[in-house]
């Protein structure tokens, strides 16, 4: 194991993931709701899962992939959550 | 021997549905959470910033899982950073407060989205 490499990998993710949207997400989602290792776990499976799909694809993944639609869904997702939680009072009142 | 096993359970079973609520409850309320966060993040994250880096730095480097290894663990970290930041912040801040600043964050992250497809 190239442990620099390792490293360096590491510490570039690391800085571009640091104030990211999905991180502001684990945030948001880790703080309203009241399971957070399920937002834990399911926000660290989701980010492996795309940067796993990202090496397996190379440099094609632009192509085959709706990015637009995607971060549109993505989009309609959020604002969901945001709407859910102004309406009902989110999940935090029990 | 099995007739006398469901005799035996009888009484219990009375007892068991609402000692197994809450249990349900909690495993239903994991699920939940679980897709709700792992759809919204999976399909933000798709061909995002990340994705790019970790594609084109394992392009570079020839060993695309050493690359691999390094980025999860950095996603593991921010994630665990994200979320202990969310969980402290809940219990500081009153249940009013943290409703509004969680649904202004969210749609903070939406309007984020919303600016990158635009720019696509």
């Amino acid at each position: 194991m190239d442990w620099q490499l390792v490293g360096i990998s590491f510490i570039t993710v690391f800085l571009a993931e640091i104030g990211d949207k999905s991180q502001l997400a684990a945030i948001a989602l880790g703080g309203s709701s009241n399971n957070p290792r399920a937002v834990f776990i399911g926000s660290t499976i989701a980010l492996i899962l795309a940067s796993f799909l990202g090496v397996l694809a190379g440099g094609a993944v632009a192509q085959f992939l709706p990015e637009k639609l995607l971060k549109s869904l993505a989009a309609i997702g959020f604002a969901t959550m945001a709407l859910r939680i102004l309406w009902v009072g989110g999940e935090s009142e029990d | 021997m099995e007739t006398s096993d469901s005799q035996s359970f009888e009484p219990k079973e009375k007892t068991q549905p609402i000692a197994i609520q809450p249990n349900q409850q909690q495993q239903n309320n994991f699920w939940v959470v679980f897709s709700s966060t792992f759809i919204t993040i999976f399909l933000a994250e798709m061909g995002d910033k990340t994705q790019l880096v970790t594609l084109l730095m394992s392009a570079e480097s020839q060993a695309p899982w050493v690359v691999f290894t390094g980025a999860a663990l950095a996603l593991i970290a921010t994630s665990l950073i994200g979320v202990s930041i969310g969980y402290w912040l809940s219990k500081k801040l009153s249940p009013e407060t943290l409703d509004l600043s969680v649904a202004i964050l969210l749609l903070i992250i939406t309007t984020w989205l919303v600016s990158d497809v635009l720019s696509l």
